[in-house]
């Protein structure tokens, strides 16, 4: 859990433009949300049963976390820490809020298949935790890319997991109402159990044993 | 001038109450965007789902909840909207009537049942099988019924099942009532 610590102060010498890389990038493998951070699971084992579910609830959450973190950033030095854990909430609940009307009026058909999921994002600990411990005490541009990176890596954890569970459990994939492709075998003796939440335990337990081997990897 | 204010006890009560209604605002101000936008299309949607099942309609009227259905002057049938309880959440379905009070077509508006086990309660294999049948026989197959559950969604099928059922003699006591 060491990379959820700010080390901001800790590289004066480096330029803007290689921070906001390096804050973007972290989000990607090595500090992903999903398997190394093991944060947002919840909705994760809901949500994954078709890539449609998983591509807009990556996108809810991107819009979700830059807003937060941006708005959260710019009051910083103006937020009493006595009350910052509710400023944090009530600025995540209202950009919730507002994805979900948003999602209600123009996009209805992902709103009913995400259902509560959606109103849920309030409570994700992805949002609070980058709230309390990234955004709460860096600049605005680097919160931005922090934003950035951790949606990012949520979404790419949500679309591999989700490609996974839709191929094995329905034998095909449908994206927005256009058909992929079909297995042969598979489509007609779908291995339901990848559906059901079991299954989702089994892919995100294999993938996450995979992401920190790349991690690992990638820190030697 | 930040510092001094900051160092006020009332303060963070001030800051958390400005954060508040300035969401209060923000959200009230979406909600009055988009809510004549999600009443417009769930009536659409209630419209296309009727000329489905009546592709002879010229128009519907609503009378306690129940759309009356006409093609030119003569009643076509009748339709209603009735709420299940599945495995993932509630189930709306709407369901038509024919003049005699059987069914003529059943959809499924909305559901959060899993995807390719409860979900398969919006084919066509499963709602066709309501067609013609009349309140007594809307039940499942193994409880002396006509409709047959899908395989390994049993809560599901029985959810949509007892509504429609439910909802359907209470819909025909009102019909008879009148």
């Amino acid at each position: 859990m060491n990379d959820l610590r700010d080390k901001r102060e800790d590289c004066p010498g480096r330029s803007v433009g290689s921070i906001f890389w390096k804050e973007f990038v972290k989000g990607l493998v090595i500090s992903n949300p999903v398997f190394i951070l093991t944060l947002g699971l919840c909705p994760i084992l809901a949500v994954t049963t078709s890539i449609d579910n998983a591509l807009g609830m990556g996108a809810g959450v991107i819009f979700v976390l830059l807003c937060s973190n941006i708005i959260i950033s710019t009051l910083r030095n103006a937020t009493p820490s006595l009350v910052r854990i509710p400023v944090f909430i009530v600025v995540i609940a209202t950009f919730v809020t507002i994805l979900s009307l948003i999602f209600e009026a123009y996009i209805p058909a992902l709103h009913q298949s995400l259902g509560i999921y959606l109103s849920l994002i309030v409570v994700n600990c992805i949002i609070l935790g980058r709230a309390e411990v990234f955004a709460s005490k860096n600049p605005v541009l680097y919160s931005i890319a922090d934003a950035l990176g951790i949606g990012l890596g949520y979404t790419i954890a949500l679309f591999i997991i989700s490609f996974l569970r839709e191929t094995l459990g329905t034998g095909g994939l449908n994206v927005f109402g256009f058909q992929l492709f079909s297995l042969p075998v598979l489509s007609e003796h779908p291995l339901t159990f990848f559906i059901s939440s079991p299954g989702a335990f089994l892919v995100i337990g294999l993938l996450m044993a995979l992401f920190r081997w790349i991690g690992v990897v990638k820190c030697e | 001038m930040l510092k001094k204010m900051m160092s006020n006890g009332a303060y963070p009560v001030v800051f958390l109450t400005l954060i508040v209604l300035v969401s209060v605002g923000l959200l009230s101000w979406m909600n009055s965007i988009t809510s004549s936008v999600v009443k417009a299309r769930q009536e659409e949607k209630i419209k296309s789902v009727l000329e489905s099942i009546f592709p002879e309609i010229t128009g519907f009227d609503t009378e306690e909840e129940i759309y009356i259905t006409y093609g030119g002057e003569e009643i076509l049938g009748y339709a209603f909207i009735t709420e299940g309880s599945g495995y993932g959440g509630d189930i709306s379905i709407l369901v038509g009537l024919d003049v005699d009070y059987n069914i003529k077509g059943v959809e499924i508006l909305s559901h959060t049942e899993t995807p390719g086990l409860g979900g398969r309660i919006t084919e066509t294999g499963f709602t066709d099988q309501f067609k013609g049948l009349g309140a007594d026989d809307v039940a499942l197959s193994k409880d002396g019924g006509k409709v047959d559950a899908i395989t390994g969604a049993t809560i599901s099928s029985r959810a949509v099942v007892e509504a429609i059922q439910g909802s359907m003699i209470e819909i025909i006591e009102k019909l008879n009532s009148r």
